[in-house]
């Protein structure tokens, strides 16, 4: 039946990559999801404004996969990646501050309606930081080099796809002959997905802030009672899910090559769905959840034709929440009226 | 500080606005300013002073006429003359809200008092246009005039030769028509009958005339008007669906896709179909009414937000759908590869793909013979039919039975079905009979346009057409449409007229004063800004006002409760609430 034993496991290996980093932004969703009930609709944009920042970052540090030297790429980047989660944390704290928290006891559809007038908001963020004619005013002004390179990275066309220098080592990393790719650029991304993943749970399984958050996700009056600041939990859960949206963005960057201003939509979409297929709400389950659909898109982009994925994505989101919306790993009924 | 949060998102979008401009037009820097200020002061104003209905009314609508009337003033000035006709009209519609028991004198009298000022206004912006941006835009006096004369017929009449008495002529005019329009809306609205056609008579007016003005005065208008109203039939419906099922739709552009795709595959060369559009738009609206069903059904035992998502995937795959099915590869088949195994599927070009379907056949009337695209009255009055039926309909729809069971649905799912409402069928039909209408529209616009591509039903239609119910007021039909007006009027008038006339005013100084044109860079992300407006729009609007501009009692109601009994902050936010706001 399948063709070609060494495309398939190509395919899985492509699939399993995208999975991990795919799990990382629907933990943004999860954590939201378990805390607030809420479907953070803004967050896959985050994820995109975190690749701009990412490539911001980059050209301001005059990062060059052809000058600089690989020391001296590997600890920028890890500078860049603390700098990118920082930005996006506080960000996605801003946005809860402002935009979800006033809406706390609104009915329930008030904040998803307001996130989503914030993803579309922050979609013309990225569009602004996009705006290489901007930046290039802003170097005039200053009459800095930096932010001229920034200019230069972003182009003229503010909306048009933007290139992020491949500063990811290409080297295989081991070599099956049946024509297995696994470079380093993979093992990296999926290093630094598990690494993110692994800091996260046991962040909120082994922390007192943890504890606070589980505790604020299963009840928020008696955690406030048990003298738990409720507001502030929420907060620090924003920060987090920032930090890994932001991340994600980078790591996807780099990966991929390339910044669109559109990119946060259908990457949302992807990790909402993982998010939902591994139980909203349950950290293993994005990790799960993610890898699935990674390896679904993969396959599905190799054996039913690209063009379709999407609707292969929508069409298993729809299929989980008819027949299981609790996930594979949800515990609780997620059918409460 | 009772409003200080209010003033910070007030400074907050004055701000916004300003640096929008500035970033797209940098050598209108103290124009900008001008702007952000305006909008910060208008929305304090609108905000705090305790003015009556009736000067506030009269200075919203006033508002929608100045800007119509800027934007177009330098090349279509005669815009004034419909815009001062329009405001008037929603001035004394808006003119006593909190007074509905008034007597046919008090409404007439506050409508003319609201009319009188929405028709000053208007006229205001057509004396700033005609000696300020106009000249600034590069647009000289004797044009302007000519411009100005070419729409007032009567002036002609009265053989005024003089520009300033063409000028000042339409001043009265915008606002007597105003005035008068605003004191047939107040006294309309004010008698004691329902249904009240002489409120749907007076509304009817400037509807019906406008193609004339438009005619006579060679406005063009026509063409942005007619989507405008298809958009506002589509946000009819999904207010059935949102509004009064409460049931979130973000796919709802779907269901317009498949009125059109439907309307498009039966009536064009494409397929060799060629069915009369009398036909085929109650065909398009059985189908999407059929797929209203079929996105319902499954969607039966979900929750809000998850309904949401459902939807949305909905909206998502639809478009994928028509993209996929047809203009495949040019070899004539399509691989559908299973496992791996190519199966090759006689390739049945359903949908022109990418490429979308053209040329669609337009309507044909007896008299008329076919619809030309060059001549859009027929069209429009064909539309204002399709919508009057709409509405008309949907009233009748909302006092049913079926329309009570909606509501009593909306406000608490569980108890309405203790009550023996059938919540199935209820949900399913509020799908259904939303779906229905847009299905209406699509078939209107595949036969306007005369062609459609996958690409006209993004999930940013939905989500205007979203915005443009909440921002009207959910579940409140004449909300609605006045959202509608807003988002739409903004999206196919106000933005891209007012992007031009302010790159012709930077163009202008650039040559004046020797700086860089701007060009059309500007205006090449228009589409996206557009979004941006939308999104502040929703956000804005929950957070101040989640009923909308003209809400709907009983929803009104429903937002503002308060059903968490240990809530520390809600206690504090209530007492620094406004008072005016608890009605």
């Amino acid at each position: 039946m399948i063709g070609d034993t060494g495309q398939l496991m190509q395919q899985i290996v492509i699939g399993l990559t995208k999975g991990t980093y795919i799990a990382v932004i629907a933990l943004g969703y999860t954590l939201v999801y378990g805390i607030l009930e809420l479907i953070n609709f803004a967050h896959g944009d985050l994820f995109m404004i975190g690749a701009f920042l990412s490539l911001i970052f980059i050209s301001l540090f005059g990062l060059d996969p052809k000058t600089s030297s690989g020391l001296t790429i590997f600890f920028s980047l890890i500078a860049i990646l603390g700098l990118v989660m920082l930005c996006t944390a506080f960000l996605n704290a801003g946005i809860e501050r402002f935009a979800y928290r006033p809406l706390r006891n609104a009915p329930r559809l008030a904040p998803l309606i307001s996130a989503i007038g914030m993803s579309f908001v922050l979609q013309n963020v990225g569009i602004f930081l996009g705006d290489g004619l901007i930046w290039g005013k802003a170097a005039d002004a200053i009459g800095s080099d930096a932010l001229e390179r920034v200019s230069t990275a972003m182009g003229s066309q503010s909306v048009a796809p933007k290139n992020i220098p491949d500063l990811l080592p290409k080297e295989q990393v081991f070599f099956i002959p049946a024509g297995l790719n696994f470079s380093y650029k993979d093992l990296l991304v999926v290093v630094v997905s598990l690494g993110l993943l692994a800091g996260l749970y046991s962040f909120v399984r082994f922390t007192k802030l943890g504890k606070a958050i589980r505790a604020t996700a299963q009840d928020r009056d008696a955690a406030r009672l048990m003298g738990i600041n409720a507001d502030r939990t929420i907060s620090v859960t924003f920060l987090i899910g920032g930090a890994l949206g932001g991340a994600a963005g980078m790591i996807v960057g780099l990966y991929n090559g390339t910044a669109l201003f559109t990119m946060g939509f259908t990457a949302g979409l992807l990790s909402f769905t993982a998010a939902v297929l591994g139980g909203i709400g349950n950290i293993l389950g994005s990790a799960l959840g993610g890898l699935l659909i990674g390896l679904i898109l993969a396959l599905s982009d190799q054996y039913i034709g690209a063009r379709w994925s999407n609707a292969v994505i929508f069409a298993i989101l729809v299929l989980i929440l008819l027949f299981r919306p609790t996930g594979l790993l949800g515990q609780e009924g997620g059918q409460k009226a | 500080m009772p409003n200080t949060k209010r003033y910070l998102i007030t400074g907050g979008i004055g701000f916004a606005v300003g640096t929008f401009f500035l970033w797209n037009y940098p050598n209108l820097a103290l124009g900008s300013a001008i702007i952000g200020g305006l909008v910060i002061a208008a929305l304090c104003l609108l905000y705090s002073a305790p003015l009556p209905d009736m000067v506030k009314g009269g200075l919203i609508a006033g508002l929608f006429g100045a800007v119509m009337t800027i934007v177009y003033g330098p090349d279509k000035p005669g815009v004034a003359i419909i815009a001062g006709m329009l405001s008037g009209l929603g001035a004394g519609l808006l003119a006593f809200q909190r007074k509905p028991q008034a007597t046919p004198q008090d409404g007439a009298a506050l409508g003319a008092g609201a009319g009188a000022i929405a028709g000053a206004w208007t006229a205001l912006a057509l004396f700033l246009t005609a000696f300020v941006i106009a000249p600034a835009a590069g647009v000289d006096a004797s044009e302007f005039a000519e411009h100005l004369s070419e729409t007032v017929i009567l002036a002609h009449a009265m053989g005024l030769a003089s520009d300033i008495l063409i000028l000042l002529f339409v001043l009265v005019f915008c606002t007597i028509t105003g005035a008068l329009l605003g004191a047939a809306a107040g006294a309309a609205r004010a008698l004691p009958l329902r249904p009240n056609i002489p409120l749907l008579a007076v509304i009817a007016l400037p509807v019906i005339l406008i193609p004339l003005i438009d005619r006579a005065g060679n406005l063009l208008l026509l063409d942005a008007l007619i989507p405008i109203y298809i958009f506002i039939l589509l946000a009819l419906g999904l207010n059935i669906v949102v509004g009064y099922a409460g049931l979130l739709d973000l796919g709802y552009a779907a269901f317009f896709a498949i009125g059109a795709y439907t309307t498009a595959m039966l009536s064009s060369p494409h397929l060799g179909i060629n069915i009369s559009f009398w036909l085929v738009i109650w065909v398009a609206a059985a189908v999407a009414a059929i797929a209203g069903l079929a996105l319902g059904a499954p969607t039966l035992p979900l929750r809000g937000d998850y309904l949401a998502i459902v939807t949305l995937g909905f909206g998502e795959i639809v478009p994928i759908l028509f993209r996929n099915l047809g203009g495949g590869p040019p070899t004539g088949t399509l691989t559908l590869r299973f496992f791996g195994l190519p199966i090759g599927i006689e390739q049945m070009d359903l949908t022109g793909g990418n490429k979308g379907i053209n040329p669609i056949s337009p309507p044909n009337l007896p008299l008329i013979g076919n619809f030309e695209p060059s001549n859009k009255i027929p069209w429009y009055y064909l539309l204002i039919i399709i919508m009057g039926l709409a509405i008309f309909f949907i009233n009748r729809l909302r006092d049913s039975r079926q329309g009570r069971a909606w509501m009593a649905m909306r406000e608490d799912e569980l108890a309405a079905d203790a009550m023996g409402i059938n919540v199935v069928r209820t949900k399913l039909l509020a799908f259904s009979m939303g779906a229905m209408f847009s299905g209406f529209g699509g078939a209107f616009y595949g036969a306007f346009i005369g062609a459609i591509f996958p690409s006209s039903f993004d999930f940013s239609v939905s989500i205007i057409l979203l915005c443009m119910v909440i921002l009207g007021g959910l579940g409140n039909m004449a909300g609605v449409i006045v959202g509608g007006l807003l988002i739409q009027g903004a999206d196919k008038m106000f933005i891209p007229k007012g992007a031009e006339l302010f790159r012709d005013i930077a163009d202008q100084r650039a040559l004046t004063t020797g700086g860089s044109t701007v060009g059309v860079s500007a205006l090449q992300d228009l589409t996206q800004q557009r979004l941006l407006l939308f999104g502040i729009v929703l956000v804005v609007m929950m957070l101040i006002r989640p009923e909308g501009l003209l809400p709907n009692e009983r929803r009104k109601a429903e937002l503002h409760s308060d059903d968490d009994p240990i809530n520390i902050n809600s206690v504090a936010a209530e007492a620094d609430a406004d008072p005016s706001l608890a009605a």
